[in-house]
C-alpha cells in the first residue's frame, strides 16, 4: 500500500465541525414541541481529500467516499417540496370526504325524515346545579320513541351550552302529543323522575319541539318545560 | 386551541345575545342559542372528540344547506374555521378565517383564530403563511399569548433564515418566565448563525446555567450548552468551549455530543491524555449515536498523538470490526423499511387511539422493531411526524369511504321502498285527483254563500230557522193558501185569524233569532271557507307531490349514483395518495440509513487509512533499522535454522 501524505489532525478536525456545523443548523429553535438530539451529519471531506483516500484505498473506496458538502443541503428542499404537495393533495382529499360526509348526511335525512313529515325534539340544559341528568325518555302519541342514555361527556357538551337533536322522525299533519320523562339526580344527589308534556299541532313543515332542564334558584329545584318553536 | 375557540365563541354568542347570563366565574357563561341547530353543532363540539367533531362540521355544513342557521351565520362560519383547523384542514380554515375574521368580530376572538391557525402552518412547515397570519394579529393578547406570537414569529422568520429580522424581535422580546428561557436560547442561537457570537454568549449562557425544574427545561439547558460549547469550537477557542458542554449533564439526550465536544476541546488544546477521558467513555455508548461513532475514530486518533501506536492500532481495528457489524445491521433495517414493514410497525400501536382526523396526534410511542433504533432521531422530528399524521389520516379515511360504500345499500334499499309505498299509494291519489271533489265544494260552498246573501237581502227568517221551526213556517203557508183560497165564512173567518196568530208568534220567534242566526251562519261559512283554502292548498300539495314523485325519486336515485361515483373516486386517489405517502416516509427513512451507512463507511475508509499508515511506518522503520544485530549465541553441535530475530521491543 503506498503511503501518503495525510492531514489526520485536519481531516479529525472536519469530523468534529461537521458534527457542529450540523447541530447548529438543527438547535435553531426551542419554541418548537421539545426536539430530540440532531443526528450528526456526516463529516465534511474536501474533494482533494477524497482524491488522496481514493487513490490509498482503491477502487472500493469510490462507492464509500462521502458526497460533497452541497449534496446534503439539497434533500432538504427537495423534501420539503414532496412533503407539501403530499400535504396539499392530503388537504383536498379530506375536504372532499367532509363534502361526501355532509352530502350522505343531507340525502339521508331528506329520504328517511321529508320536511312536510318531520318532527325533531331537542334538548337544553340550563346550569344544572339542581339536577344531574341521567336519561329520557319520550313518547309521541303513548308510543315510546326513544330511550337516550347519557355520558359524561355529553353532559358536560349540554352544561356548556349545546342542545342535542334528541330524536327526529316523521308525523302526520293534525294534533299530537308529547310525553317526556327525565331521570337523573336530584337535589342532594337523591334519583329523580319527573315528566313533562305538551298537545301540539303538526301543520305542514317540519316541526321543532325543545325540552328545556332549567334551574329555578327560587324553589332551589329543577324545572322541566317543553317548549314549541313556531 | 379548542379551548380558547371554545371561549371565544362563547363570549361571542355572549356579546350578541341580549339575555346572557353569568354564572360561577369558574364555569363558561350560557348563551342564548337563537337556532336550535346550531346548538346541536355545538352539542357535538363541546364533547371534544375527533369523531364529533368530524360530526359537528357534517351537521355544521348540513344545517348550512337547508338554511337551519339563520341566526348564527356568523358565528357558525367562525365554528366551521375552528372545526377545519381541528380536523387538520389549515387550507380551508385559513380561507374562511379571511373571510370571516373582519372588524366585525371582537378582536381578542380574531387575533386567537389567527394564532392558531399560525401555529398550525409553523407546525406544517409553511412558514411565509404562519408569518403571514401572525401579522394579522392587531394589538395585543393576552401576555402569556403574546410571548408566545412573538417566540412564533421569530421561530418563523429564523427558519427562513432571516436571523437580523428575528434578533430584532427577540430583543424587544418580554414574556412570563416560562417563555424567557425560550426566547433567551432562539436568540442566542441567532446571533451565532448571524455570527455574532460574542453577543450570544450571555444569552446562551443565562440559559445553560438556569435552574431547570422540569425535563424540558433541563434539556433547554443542556442544548444551550451545547450549542454554545460547539460555536466555540468551530471559532477556533477550545478554551472558552470546556466550560459550557461541562455543563451538560451526563445522563441527558446531548451528553454524547458534550463528551465528543469536550475531547476536541482538550485534543485542540493539545491535551490528547485528557481528550481520552469524554471519548473513551463515550466509545462505550450505544454506536447507533453518530457522536459514539465519531469518538472510535477519536480515541485512536488521541492515542497516536501520544505515541501509543499499538493502543492506536488495536482500537481502530476494532473500530473497522464494529463499523462493519453495524454496517450489516442497517442493511437489515433498510430491506425491512423497503418491504413496508416499518409503517405497519409504527402504526400497529395506534389502531386504538381515539385521535384519527386531527392534526394535534403525535406518535408517543416507538415500535419494538429492528429499524427503531436507527430511525430514532427521524421518527420523533416534526417533519416524520406530519408525515405519519397524513399517513395516518388516510388510513382513517379508507375506513369511513368503506363504511359509506356500504351505507349506499341502504340508500338504495330507502328509494326502492320508498318507490314502492307511491305506487301502492299512487292509484288512490290519483283516484282523488281525478274525482273533481274540491271543485264540487267549492262549488256547494259558493251556491251555499250566494244564498246566505239572498236570505239576508231578503230578510228570509224562516230560512235559517230549526229545522221544526221551518217545517212550522212550511205548514202555515200551506195553510195559508189553502185558506185564502177557502171561502169566506165565519169559521174561516176564525181560521184565519187564528193562523195569523200563530204565524205571527212563529213570525216573532224566527225574528228575534234571526240576527244571531245570521251571525253564526256567516261566521260558520267563513269557517268553511278558511277549511276549504286548506283544502285547496292541500290539494295543490298533493297534486304537485304526485307530479313530482318520478322525479323526486329519480333525483334521489340520481343522487345515490353520483355518491357512488365520488365514493369510487374518493377511494382511488385515497389508495394513491396512501400509496404515495408510504413511499415518501420510506424513502425519507431509507435515505436517512444510508446517511448513515455513508458515514460509517467514511469512518472505514479513514479507520482502514490510518491503519495502513501506520502499518507502512512500522514496516518502513523496521526496515530502516541499521544491521547491526545482537550476535547470535553458537551452540556447540547446533544449528539455528530459523533465522529468526528477537521479537522488538513495542513502541
Amino acid at each position: 500500500m503506498s503511503h501518503m501524505l495525510f492531514a489526520r489532525s485536519r481531516l479529525l478536525r472536519r469530523l468534529g465541525a461537521g458534527v457542529l456545523a450540523a447541530f447548529l443548523a438543527s438547535a435553531v429553535l426551542a419554541a418548537d414541541p421539545p426536539a430530540t438530539p440532531a443526528g450528526a451529519a456526516p463529516p465534511v471531506v474536501s474533494p482533494a481529500q477524497r482524491e488522496k483516500i481514493e487513490k490509498a484505498v482503491g477502487a472500493g473506496a469510490q462507492a464509500l467516499a462521502p458526497a460533497p458538502a452541497a449534496a446534503p443541503a439539497a434533500a432538504p428542499a427537495e423534501a420539503a417540496t414532496d412533503t407539501r404537495g403530499l400535504d396539499q393533495e392530503i388537504q383536498g382529499l379530506k375536504k372532499d370526504v367532509v363534502d361526501l360526509n355532509r352530502d350522505l348526511f343531507v340525502l339521508e335525512e331528506e329520504l328517511l325524515f321529508p320536511a312536510n313529515t318531520q318532527v325533531a325534539v331537542f334538548l337544553s340544559v340550563d346550569i344544572g346545579d339542581f339536577f344531574a341528568l341521567d336519561s329520557v325518555q319520550l313518547k309521541i302519541d303513548q308510543k315510546e320513541v326513544i330511550n337516550y342514555l347519557y355520558t359524561p361527556r355529553e353532559v358536560d357538551a349540554l352544561l356548556k351550552g349545546g342542545v342535542q337533536r334528541l330524536y327526529v322522525g316523521n308525523l302526520k299533519v293534525g294534533p299530537h302529543e308529547l310525553v317526556a320523562f327525565f331521570n337523573g339526580k336530584g337535589p342532594s344527589d337523591r334519583a329523580y323522575k319527573r315528566g313533562a308534556s305538551l298537545r301540539f299541532e303538526k301543520g305542514v313543515g317540519a316541526k321543532y319541539l325543545e325540552l328545556k332542564i332549567a334551574d329555578r334558584q327560587r324553589k332551589l329545584q329543577p324545572e322541566f318545560e317543553i317548549h314549541d318553536w313556531e | 386551541m379548542r379551548a380558547l375557540l371554545t371561549l371565544g365563541l362563547l363570549a361571542l354568542l355572549a356579546g350578541g345575545a341580549a339575555d346572557a347570563r353569568r354564572h360561577d366565574p369558574e364555569k363558561l357563561p350560557l348563551t342564548h342559542v337563537r337556532d336550535l341547530h346550531y346548538g346541536d353543532v355545538l352539542f357535538y363540539f363541546f364533547q371534544n372528540t375527533e369523531e364529533t367533531d368530524l360530526t359537528a362540521l357534517t351537521r355544521l355544513l348540513a344545517y348550512d344547506h337547508w338554511g337551519r342557521l339563520s341566526h348564527s351565520e356568523d358565528d357558525a362560519l367562525l365554528l366551521e374555521g375552528g372545526l377545519y383547523l381541528e380536523l387538520g384542514m389549515h387550507n380551508r380554515a385559513g380561507e374562511i378565517f379571511q373571510s370571516v375574521l373582519t372588524n366585525d368580530v371582537p378582536t381578542g376572538v380574531r387575533n386567537k383564530a389567527w394564532f392558531y391557525l399560525a401555529q398550525v402552518w409553523y407546525a406544517r412547515g409553511y412558514m411565509d403563511r404562519a408569518e403571514g397570519a401572525l401579522r394579522k394579529i392587531n394589538g395585543r393578547m393576552s401576555p402569556d399569548l403574546e410571548a408566545q406570537r412573538e417566540l412564533l414569529l421569530a421561530n418563523a422568520l429564523m427558519r427562513q433564515n432571516r436571523f437580523d429580522e428575528a434578533i430584532t424581535v427577540l430583543s424587544n422580546w418580554r414574556g412570563p418566565d416560562l417563555w424567557s428561557a425560550y426566547a433567551r436560547f432562539n436568540l442566542g442561537v441567532a446571533l451565532v448563525r448571524n455570527k455574532r457570537l460574542g453577543d450570544a454568549d450571555p444569552f446562551l449562557s443565562a440559559v445553560g446555567t438556569m435552574m431547570a425544574p422540569s425535563a424540558e427545561t433541563a434539556a433547554l439547558r443542556d442544548r444551550a450548552n451545547l450549542a454554545l460549547g460547539f460555536a466555540y469550537l468551530q471559532a477556533g477557542e477550545p478554551g472558552r468551549a470546556r466550560a459550557p458542554l461541562e455543563r451538560v449533564r451526563l445522563n441527558g439526550p446531548y451528553s454524547s455530543k458534550a463528551l465528543l465536544g469536550m475531547g476536541w476541546a482538550d485534543a485542540a488544546l493539545g491535551d490528547y491524555q485528557g481528550a481520552l477521558t469524554p471519548w473513551m467513555a463515550l466509545r462505550e455508548r450505544n454506536l447507533l449515536d453518530s457522536a459514539v461513532q465519531e469518538s472510535y475514530l477519536a480515541v485512536p486518533y488521541a492515542f497516536g498523538k501520544m505515541n501509543a501506536n499499538a493502543q492506536a492500532a488495536s482500537y481502530y481495528e476494532s473500530a473497522v470490526n464494529s463499523f462493519d457489524a453495524e454496517n450489516t445491521r442497517l442493511d437489515g433495517a433498510i430491506a425491512a423499511i423497503e418491504r413496508g414493514d416499518m409503517l405497519e410497525h409504527v402504526l400497529s400501536q395506534e389502531r386504538n387511539a381515539e385521535d384519527r382526523f386531527g392534526w394535534a396526534w403525535q406518535l408517543k410511542t416507538l415500535p419494538d422493531a429492528p429499524e427503531s433504533r436507527y430511525l430514532y432521531t427521524l421518527l420523533a422530528g416534526n417533519d416524520f411526524q406530519e408525515g405519519l399524521k397524513n399517513f395516518r389520516t388516510l388510513v382513517a379515511m379508507g375506513g369511513t369511504l368503506e363504511r359509506h360504500a356500504d351505507d349506499m345499500g341502504a340508500f338504495e334499499d330507502m328509494i326502492e321502498t320508498r318507490e314502492r309505498a307511491y305506487a301502492e299509494r299512487l292509484p288512490r291519489a290519483d283516484a282523488l285527483l281525478n274525482s273533481g271533489a274540491v271543485q264540487q265544494l267549492q262549488q256547494r260552498k259558493v251556491a251555499l254563500d250566494n244564498r246566505l246573501r239572498a236570505i239576508e237581502a231578503q230578510h228570509e227568517v224562516a230560512a235559517l230557522g230549526t229545522a221544526e221551526e221551518r217545517e212550522q213556517w212550511g205548514r202555515i203557508q200551506r195553510i195559508e193558501t189553502a185558506l185564502a183560497a177557502a171561502p169566506d165564512s165565519p169559521d174561516n173567518a176564525e181560521l184565519r185569524t187564528r193562523l195569523a196568530l200563530v204565524k205571527g208568534v212563529l213570525f216573532f220567534r224566527l225574528n228575534d233569532a234571526y240576527g244571531a242566526r245570521l251571525w253564526q251562519e256567516q261566521r260558520e261559512l267563513k269557517d268553511l271557507n278558511l277549511a276549504l283554502q286548506e283544502t285547496q292548498s292541500r290539494w295543490i300539495r298533493v297534486e304537485r307531490a304526485r307530479k313530482n314523485v318520478p322525479a323526486n325519486n329519480g333525483e334521489f336515485a340520481h343522487r345515490v349514483v353520483a355518491l357512488q361515483q365520488r365514493i369510487d373516486s374518493l377511494e382511488g386517489r385515497l389508495v394513491a395518495a396512501e400509496q404515495k405517502q408510504r413511499t415518501y416516509l420510506a424513502h425519507v427513512a431509507v435515505e436517512e440509513l444510508e446517511r448513515q451507512k455513508e458515514r460509517l463507511a467514511t469512518y472505514q475508509i479513514q479507520a482502514r487509512f490510518e491503519l495502513g499508515t501506520m502499518y507502512d511506518r512500522a514496516a518502513r522503520e523496521q526496515a530502516a533499522r541499521p544491521a547491526a544485530k545482537p550476535p547470535v549465541p553458537v551452540q556447540k553441535g547446533a544449528e539455528d535454522e530459523s533465522g529468526s530475530e528477537p521479537p522488538e521491543a513495542p513502541q
